[in-house]
């Protein structure tokens, strides 16, 4: 039985946003491409709603529109741009080390090319295998290869584990 | 699975509890499939961060406040005799610093945004800190938000992360939204409190487009702003001049030689340039600029307390 449009979304709208906001480095930005993704998903409801899953089939849709918001807004907007992570949320400090090498590694995910970011959210977030990311993604397996494998090189090569005992100092100083 | 993949995995996992409140987009779902049914507006495809953002945002009381003039969303878009559009609300307190950013409109909702006096261009639309104003003739879901007293009217205030809004009913709808700056619940509640009415204050389109108001403008100056209006294209009218780096196709748009880079329109009009972007045939980018109607912008407010 086909889902209403609305019964769909009251049950993806979050997982979609999550998705989203992971895909995009940006929690505002992922508010308008699922905006946008769901305005025409309406339109088309009757052929979307039948398809065998939903929710997957408009997923997709939120990596397109992901991936060609970023080449558009990219190409010309000398203002306005929404830029990633960098300028969007500033850690909010917690006290532990690891917290801030988690900020650190979004930063640079961030600054990841957009099919290479896809890939990597898609690998590590969402637990895809690289047949189903290149279905994803419409592009061969072996590319998606080539687009994690490059993305891991950028981040491990950005990633400089500090030295032990780093996070111990503030224990130090209140012995 | 290595450390670099662990950390990324942790990384994302922390990422994903930014997700936002959902009662926005469906907001706003609901606003735009009525204009669409309604055939009232063009739909706003995109972009209109700055203002979204003001769904969530904060609405202060006021002792002056002007007759209601009905729930039709498009209300509040009524121009003014001198052909602005009322923002109808002014904070009379802001952190230390903060200047005026931007301001917008899509569907009934108007807004205001402040950001540090040395915030980029696009500050205040992609992220950073902000403090915007807004109003709308649509309360947002604040299931769950916490009760709170503004002025003595009964709000709800929310705390997601880095951000805190503020909403309660006055005439209209009013939103506070505080980004990233300091104590965000103390300081969108004492925005909240500094709210008034200010009947003289209009938002100055730049352009129309199909004869709907260019949906925000803002900049770092006076004389370095940037206007946009997001249809099925997205049209941006700007002093600015592009950065440029793909080969040109000479294209003919708004009578003078534009070009097509990129499948991007670009064209000079005078002091300006505009631009429409999209996943849209040539032709259809070129017919976005040709209806492209330019006005004077009032633009002395930027970066102005």
């Amino acid at each position: 039985m086909t889902p209403s449009f609305d019964d769909f979304v009251a049950d993806q709208v979050t997982p979609l946003l999550r998705y989203a906001t992971v895909l995009t480095c940006d929690p505002h930005l992922a508010q308008d491409v699922v905006q946008e993704v769901l305005l025409r998903a309406q339109q088309k409801w009757d052929r979307i709603g039948s398809v065998d899953l939903p929710h997957a089939y408009v997923k997709r849709m939120v990596t397109n529109e992901y991936l060609s918001w970023r080449r558009r807004r990219a190409a010309k907007d000398v203002a306005l741009c929404m830029t990633t992570l960098e300028s969007v949320t500033p850690p909010v400090r917690d006290t532990t080390h690891h917290y801030d090498e988690r900020e650190a590694m979004l930063q640079r995910i961030a600054k990841l090319p957009r099919k290479q970011r896809a890939a990597v959210v898609l690998r590590y977030y969402e637990n895809y295998e690289d047949s189903e990311i290149a279905q994803m993604l419409g592009c061969a397996e072996g590319t998606v290869r080539s687009h994690i494998s490059r993305a891991l090189a950028t981040l491990r090569m950005e990633h400089t584990p500090e030295p032990a005992g780093v996070g111990l100092r503030l224990g130090e100083g209140l012995s | 699975m290595n450390d670099t993949e662990q950390l990324i995995k942790d990384a994302l996992g922390k990422l994903a509890e930014r997700t936002p409140h959902p009662g926005p987009t469906l907001n706003a779902l609901r606003r735009k499939h009525k204009r669409q049914r309604n055939n009232i507006f063009l739909i706003a495809t995109a972009g209109v961060a700055a203002v979204a953002v003001l769904v969530f945002g904060g609405l202060v009381a006021s002792d002056r406040y002007a007759p209601p003039t009905g729930g039709d969303a498009a209300a509040a878009l009524v121009p003014d005799a001198a052909g602005g559009i009322a923002l109808e609300y002014a904070p009379h307190w802001l952190p230390d610093g903060f200047v005026e950013g931007a301001r917008g409109v899509s569907g009934g909702l108007s807004a205001r945004v402040w950001v540090p006096s040395n915030a980029p261009v696009d500050a205040g639309d992609g992220g950073g800190p902000s403090v915007s104003v807004g109003s709308t003739p649509d309360h947002p879901d604040t299931t769950g938000w916490q009760e709170v007293s503004v002025r003595g009217l009964k709000g709800h205030l929310r705390v997601e992360g880095q951000t805190a809004t503020v909403a309660w009913k006055a005439q209209d709808v009013v939103l506070v939204s505080v980004r990233e700056v300091g104590d965000v619940r103390e300081t969108a509640l004492r925005v909240a409190d500094s709210v008034r009415a200010d009947a003289k204050l209009a938002y100055q389109p730049a352009f129309r487009l199909n004869g709907q108001p260019a949906a925000r403008v803002g900049g770092t100056g006076p004389a370095d702003w940037v206007a946009r209006a997001d249809t099925p294209a997205r049209v941006q009218v700007s002093p600015r001049t592009p950065q440029l780096g793909g080969s040109r196709t000479p294209v003919s748009v708004r009578g003078k030689q534009g070009f097509v880079e990129n499948g991007d329109v670009v064209v000079r009009d005078g002091d300006v340039w505009i631009i429409a972007t999209g996943d849209l045939p040539v032709d259809e980018l070129v017919a976005a600029v040709n209806q492209v109607e330019l006005l004077k912008a009032d633009t002395s407010w930027i970066r102005k307390r």
